[in-house]
């Protein structure tokens, strides 16, 4: 069973809604931020038949969006349940509300759209595509819409096709016991808009006999192919509504005059500045005609809805047609026209030129194919269905979008702040940890050194260890970095000491020891160094998953080359999946940055592979020649 | 045919013929016309006043944009996207430059009228707030929200700080590169210590005090981080390309606390004022109201 579907903006406002089951405000909201801010999870493509899924705390979100109205569908549903008409809802959905009110949408300064009226259109399209699917699967009796009372409880069963099985069995039951005694379903339990439901119970007259009656003709006279003598079908179908249909057998009850409900109706459709009060008292009426008298107006309504659906269809097609029409040169002319103007709706085909240029454009950058292929497709998602500004051509406006891309995809969701971290992790009374990892020869070391100098000169002791207990020379290496910071740290103020065990001991020993070492003499600061092994190297990247459990660091920064190309990408994914389950990467630190020049790519296609930020850029040879990220200039070189 | 064969269209074209001169006629002055529509249809310039909703996400501001445009709240989720509303100071409350006007007015109307523009807290979307600020033309004020209830924990209250320093720093860069001896028009900031009917909120002079304190530790640690990349490679922006961290230090050139009486002196007066959007009681934006009311 559908528990929420919300119809809301992309500023945030919620338009219309109607709410099954009480669902938490914040399982939409981290669909917003994992999905549509922070791109962590990738929705699969529109046209790959079914609509993109995002999964929470046991529910299935379903979504689509109108772009150019700036609208996002949300359907919301506990994940055991199986759901085959959610999609064919959201379209449905989607095309009747921006169908009838597109010209309120589209009015500016305003969050506003009077749609109180949209609910019995809802309920007509979801009683609709249930009772289809109902009819479609019926014999082989895979639909399931009830919530199997124990399958709730069951957390671990994510699957939807064990649920089923559980539901088909249980399903008889459940439908004797409710036929006996119509109250303790599921559903009825769940309380509907909440205004509207009060309302509603408060009117409705307890009639078992007739309002079964009543459904049963209800059901009857629905277009969909259901055998009204089924009695199974028909009682799940009333389940939903239960509360509505002893409502609509009031109204059947009592009103005889056809001609009268009819006024009723056109009046309130009419009557536009109607106010709340006067509305709640319409929508009873509104299901009570349908029911009552005359099935032409319930016929009204879903040819209403049919024939903006069906416009809206159209509507696809007539740019080809329009231009059709008045002559496929002027037609030309004028896209040049508005292409040098402003005001023309992209359509796919404008965008395949300009985007291809776009790419190139990336790809010199030495940003990877990958990260180049996913900026332009969610550049080309935005872009499809928007105009362009006054006086903008395509190109511009491609530029613009992708400059927001790369500027959304580069500013991280809260900034590092290094030295405020260290101050919180010792105030708890131990040393902060940090650890640098990467492949060989991409200046782990050297980095690692970097932050100690910037640690120094905030005055803090720090002990530096040398895990690297693989390549000869390593911990040579550290003890000449380490000696000239000794003497830089008499300028700076700090202390800094080396840590080492030799070589071919176990690294994430060391790192333990040299945690515990640093807590007893009283350094606040531990930077460890690593072997720098090939992300593809399944035998030393294991170790790496020991040794953040062992040493357990505050933060684990990886070193990349600004000179690497699109390997970047695989060794971002590889460092970043190699600590286990649980951890990962907490940034990115890209060395060797002033020898690109503007071809600062890499830095997007890090962050494009595992959604984690670059922290620190090195610009050069010195000791302070470490820089924090600097996200509007890098967008600048990229776009130059 | 040949393009200049006796009835080609060419020769039509450039003929005294009546066709002709009509065509031509009605291209000449509906062209013009139609050109006209074309542009300024669109852009209209607003030049109401306009108010910036920033702050950290969640904080309410979307909430607070829906309840002064229709005295309602509505549910509301992460925003994604810049929101702009045109709104009226409701009823009670008096636009300071309109004190002495009678309410049929159409002067007073018209003074009573703004601009509400929310935007997108999320650390990633916060460059369409910073857009705004880096021109704020129409900008009359700048009414930061605070969640009470998040300032009241260290992460919460860190988020904020973060974000208002920035906000701050912008401001006081803004005055302090004007070109003009008189200085740019002041931009005062609101933050409105939103969620006071949570149990766990702080109240707003503790809000206040909060803040200070945690926008100091902003500024010292700002000040001692790394220098940002912008200047080592390139691409930076070339007026803001000197590297001075004078420049960068908000407020007093001192060591001492931060407080928000030091912004008056770059044009930038700080009030806290306590509120809550949501609430068993209904709303309570008075305050609120009162600070916008005093800057139209
Ligand atoms: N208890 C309480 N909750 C509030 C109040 N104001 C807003 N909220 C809730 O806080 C949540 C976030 O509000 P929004 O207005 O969406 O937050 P926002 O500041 O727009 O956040 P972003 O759009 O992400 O920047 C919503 O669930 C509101 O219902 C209030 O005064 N009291
Ligand atoms: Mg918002």
């Amino acid at each position: 069973m559908l528990d929420s579907f919300e119809i809301l903006t992309t500023s945030g406002v919620v338009l219309w809604s109607h709410t099954y089951v009480p669902v938490g405000a914040n399982i939409i909201n981290s669909l917003i931020r994992d999905v549509f801010i922070e791109e962590r999870i990738q929705p699969q493509a529109e046209d790959a038949g079914s609509k993109p899924t995002y999964r929470k705390e046991g529910y299935t979100l379903k979504w689509t969006a109108a772009k150019d109205l700036g609208l996002i569908f949300v359907a919301v549903y506990q994940s055991l349940v199986h759901m085959t008409w959610i999609d064919k809802l959201l379209d449905n959905v989607r095309k009747l509300f921006t169908g009838l009110y597109e010209a309120q949408l589209k009015k500016e300064h305003t969050s506003m759209v009077d749609c109180s009226k949209f609910g019995p259109y809802f309920e007509r399209q979801v009683q609709e595509l249930e009772q289809s699917a109902d009819g479609a699967t019926a014999s082989s009796s895979t639909s399931v819409k009830l919530t199997p009372p124990s399958s709730t409880e069951n957390d671990s069963a994510e699957e939807s096709a064990p649920a089923q099985n559980l539901q088909r069995t249980q399903r008889p039951l459940y439908d004797t016991s409710a036929d006996s005694t119509p109250v303790p379903t599921p559903d009825t339990s769940r309380p509907t808009t909440p205004a509207q439901s009060h309302l509603l119970t408060g009117k409705a007259r307890p009639g078992g006999k007739l309002s079964r009656r009543d459904r049963k003709k209800a059901a009857g006279m629905g277009s969909a192919p259901v055998s009204s003598g089924d009695e199974a079908s028909i009682k799940r179908k009333g389940k939903g509504s239960a509360k509505r249909n002893r409502v609509w057998g009031d109204f059947g009850a009592e009103e005889e005059d056809p001609s009268m409900v009819l006024d009723y109706s056109q009046a309130d459709l009419r009557d536009e500045a109607s106010e709340n009060e006067a509305l709640e008292e319409i929508k009873p009426e509104t299901w009570g005609r349908k029911t009552g008298k005359g099935q032409f107006v319930l016929k009204d309504l879903d040819e209403e809805m049919d024939a903006i659906i069906a416009e809206q269809n159209a509507k696809k097609e007539t740019p080809a047609a329009s231009t059709g029409i008045v002559g496929s040169s002027l037609g030309a002319i004028g896209g040049l026209f508005r292409n040098v103007v402003g005001g023309k709706t992209l359509t796919k085909e404008d965008l395949v030129k300009p985007l291809k240029g776009m790419e190139e454009h990336l790809l010199k950058k030495n940003v990877a194919r990958e990260a180049v292929v996913r900026l332009c497709e969610s550049v080309e998602r935005d872009l499809i269905g928007l105009k362009t500004g006054s006086f903008t051509t395509i190109e511009a406006t491609l530029r613009t979008s992708m400059e927001k891309a790369l500027t959304k995809i580069l500013t991280p969701t809260s900034s590092l702040d290094l030295l405020r971290e260290i101050q919180t992790v010792n105030a708890g009374g131990r040393p902060y940890v940090l650890s640098i990892v990467g492949v060989n020869g991409v200046g782990k070391s050297t980095n690692l050194s970097k932050i100690a100098f910037f640690m120094l000169q905030n005055h803090h002791r720090v002990l530096i260890a040398a895990a690297d207990t693989f390549r000869s020379g390593a911990v040579e290496q550290l003890r000449v970095h380490v000696r000239n910071l000794k003497e830089l740290s008499k300028r700076e103020g700090g202390e800094v000491d080396l840590f080492e065990k030799g070589y071919g001991k176990d690294a994430a020993n060391i790192a333990a020891d040299a945690v515990t070492y640093a807590s007893k003499n009283n350094f606040n600061v531990v930077l460890i160094d690593t072997a720098g092994r090939r992300h593809n190297d399944q035998r030393l990247m294991s170790s790496l998953e020991k040794f953040g459990k062992l040493a357990n660091p505050d933060k684990i920064l990886m070193v990349g080359e600004a000179l690497v190309g699109s390997d970047s990408v695989a060794q971002a994914r590889n460092f970043n999946a190699s600590f286990g389950p649980g951890r990962g990467l907490d940034g990115f630190i890209i060395s060797k940055c002033d020898t690109v020049g503007d071809m600062v790519g890499t830095l997007v296609s890090m962050v494009h592979a595992t959604g984690i930020p670059v922290v620190f850029l090195g610009v050069g040879q010195h000791y302070d020649d470490l820089r924090g990220l600097n996200v509007s200039s890098v967008c600048r070189l990229l776009m130059s | 045919m040949a393009w200049h064969d006796k009835d080609s269209w060419l020769t039509a074209a450039f003929a005294p013929n009546i066709s002709t001169i009509l065509i031509s006629f009605l291209v000449a002055i509906t062209l013009p016309i139609l050109l006209h529509r074309w542009i300024y249809r669109r852009a209209t310039p607003t030049t109401l006043p306009t108010f910036l909703l920033i702050g950290p996400s969640g904080a309410g501001k979307t909430a607070l944009a829906t309840l002064i445009e229709r005295s309602s709240v509505v549910p509301t989720h992460t925003s994604t996207a810049p929101l702009s509303i045109e709104t009226l100071l409701p009823e009670p409350y008096v636009p300071a430059s309109a004190h002495y006007r009678s309410a049929g007015d159409p002067a007073y109307e018209r003074a009573r009228r703004f601009l509400l523009l929310d935007t997108p807290g999320h650390g990633k979307l916060r460059h369409f707030a910073t857009k705004e600020l880096s021109n704020p033309e129409n900008v009359r004020g700048i009414i930061f929200v605070v969640d009470a209830a998040a300032v009241a924990d260290s992460a919460g209250l860190t988020e904020s700080a973060e974000y208002l320093h920035d906000v701050l720093l912008s401001l006081q860069k803004r005055y302090t590169g004007a070109k003009t001896s008189k200085g740019p028009k002041e931009i005062p900031v609101l933050i409105a210590a939103n969620k006071l009917d949570l149990f766990t909120a702080l109240p707003a002079h503790l809000v206040k005090s909060h803040l200070e304190k945690a926008v100091s530790a902003v500024r010292k640690s700002r000040a001692k981080g790394l220098k940002d990349s912008a200047i080592a490679l390139g691409g930076g922006d070339e007026n803001a390309i000197e590297d001075d961290r004078e420049n960068e230090w908000l407020g007093e050139g001192g060591e001492g606390e931060f407080e928000f009486r030091q912004m008056e002196e770059v044009g930038t007066g700080v009030v806290v004022r306590g509120g809550n959007v949501l609430g068993d009681g209904g709303a309570d934006v008075k305050a609120w109201f009162e600070w916008v009311g005093e800057q139209l």
